[in-house]
């Protein structure tokens, strides 16, 4: 119960967050997106009706803080969770190179998806950003997934002794 | 029995259903600022501005204790007064080339009647899609979507979801972000388009116009969003090579939009916008 609580809370904080950071960071250039790669987390970690919901409500407020439209980013972010979700039943986090490529690759779907949006929704050409502005951010987004495993996996160590990837998963 | 067999796939097609639902109906009529939305900027901007806050005051720190501190301060207030006095002289500029054209029509008296309120800056949204600032001010103040948002010496957007207490704007960079502009010498007039990280681009100028790279750009006034002679940008690039009927004018906007403290946001519109339209028929 406290996680459907705190969900909304989490989402708003995280978003805020990393938005925060991104602008002192990199000046607006790139968008450091912590929440995707919680998302990405989720679907290695977490059951699917509380994984999809975490997904949901993360798309949903990065929709209405980034000013995208409304449900672009959480329909994205429930595909991208299905996707991880389905990945972690073949595939073990301990190997964090696997863990970068796969973030990476879900990094480039997700701009993927976006431009392919706005190009044929609004006729907005932003195929011109794929290269200096997605791909470093996507890079960037597979570096902070391998870190941010790691950090979680020494936390899940230190609190239960092992990993707690599902073992029917594992 | 159906039901609790194929209760997760129940569940995540419902998910997937209410997604899309939202999505393509903000696509087709265009939600505005929803109460769900409305609450979400509501909890994200004390956060923001907390942490905006201590992100500065840590910046400012750092920045104070590395470098020199007294030429630093003379070198800002130098920058600021360079940028005032230019900003002022652009603006004669501007107010002398209109009372020459005016002189030769009408005597036309000025129908704007400007009044601003002054917003803090708490925090920044910039995904590569958007470039949005959130502004501490919202409709308990007196602001309204669509309302144009400037800081000294030009035009940085207008508002596009208003909260209650907090507020977006969408900057001119952002690729949305589409404004009637003028070029202050030649008056060619064209459509600022905002393009990233790269500044804007003016779109449907004909290769026939005389453009040059130091062009002062300001608003048109035509689509009565923007008032008349706002500042803008400058022309830094201007490309006749490329194949089409129009030139490619890359601009860069006056103000440095990725170091936003403060912006003023512009509640009188011109008698002929729709707001006051709206207003004077009630």
């Amino acid at each position: 119960m406290i996680f459907y609580l705190a969900l909304p809370f989490l989402a708003v904080g995280m978003v805020v967050l990393q938005s925060t950071v991104a602008s002192v960071l990199f000046s607006g250039w790139f968008l450091l997106e912590a929440s995707l790669v919680l998302v990405i987390y989720a679907g290695f970690r977490l059951d699917v009706v509380r994984g999809l919901l975490l997904a949901f409500v993360m798309g949903f407020v990065f929709d209405c803080l980034s000013g995208s439209v409304v449900g672009l980013f959480t329909v994205i972010y429930m595909l991208i969770f299905l996707c991880a979700f389905y990945v972690s039943l073949r595939m073990v986090t301990e190997k964090l190179y696997l863990i970068a490529l796969f973030s990476l690759a879900c990094a480039l779907l997700e701009a993927l998806l976006v431009v392919l949006f706005y190009h044929l929704t609004y006729d907005i050409d932003l195929f011109s950003s794929l290269l200096p502005v997605f791909l470093p951010q996507a890079l960037l987004i597979s570096i902070l997934s391998a870190g941010f495993f790691h950090v979680m996996r020494r936390i899940e160590g230190f609190f239960y002794g092992k990993s707690v990837q599902p073992p029917q998963r594992a | 029995m159906f039901f609790k067999n194929y209760r997760i796939v129940i569940f995540i097609v419902a998910l997937f259903v209410v997604a899309l639902i939202m999505l393509s109906y903000h696509v087709k009529y265009d939600g505005g600022t929803g109460f769900v939305k409305k609450l979400v900027l509501q909890a994200a901007a004390p956060l923001q501005a907390a942490l905006s806050s201590t992100v500065r005051t840590i910046g400012d720190s750092w920045t104070r204790y590395v470098y020199l501190v007294d030429l630093q301060e003379e070198n800002a207030a130098l920058k600021r007064s360079i940028h005032d006095i230019n900003a002022e002289l652009v603006l004669y500029k501007e107010g002398y080339l209109e009372a020459l054209r005016l002189r030769q029509h009408l005597a036309l008296q000025d129908e704007y009647d400007h009044q601003m309120i002054a917003a803090r800056v708490i925090g920044r949204q910039q995904a590569a899609i958007s470039k949005t600032i959130l502004i501490n001010k919202g409709s308990l103040h007196g602001l309204k979507t669509g309302m144009p948002v400037l800081t000294p010496p030009g035009l940085i957007g207008r508002l596009t979801d208003v909260s209650w207490n907090s507020s977006r704007v969408l900057l001119l960079t952002d690729e949305s972000s589409n404004v009637d502009v003028v070029l202050q010498r030649t008056r060619v007039q064209g459509i600022l388009k905002g393009a990233g990280p790269r500044g804007c681009t003016i779109k449907y100028v004909s290769k026939m116009q005389d453009v040059k790279e130091g062009d002062i750009v300001v608003s048109s006034g035509t689509s009565n969003v923007f008032p008349k002679g706002l500042l803008i940008g400058v022309v830094n690039s201007v490309d006749r090579r490329d194949v089409g009927l129009f030139i490619k004018i890359r601009v860069t906007p006056f103000v440095d939009l990725s170091k936003l403290e403060e912006a003023l946001v512009l509640i009188t519109q011109a008698p002929g916008h729709p707001q006051e339209k709206q207003k004077e028929t009630k």
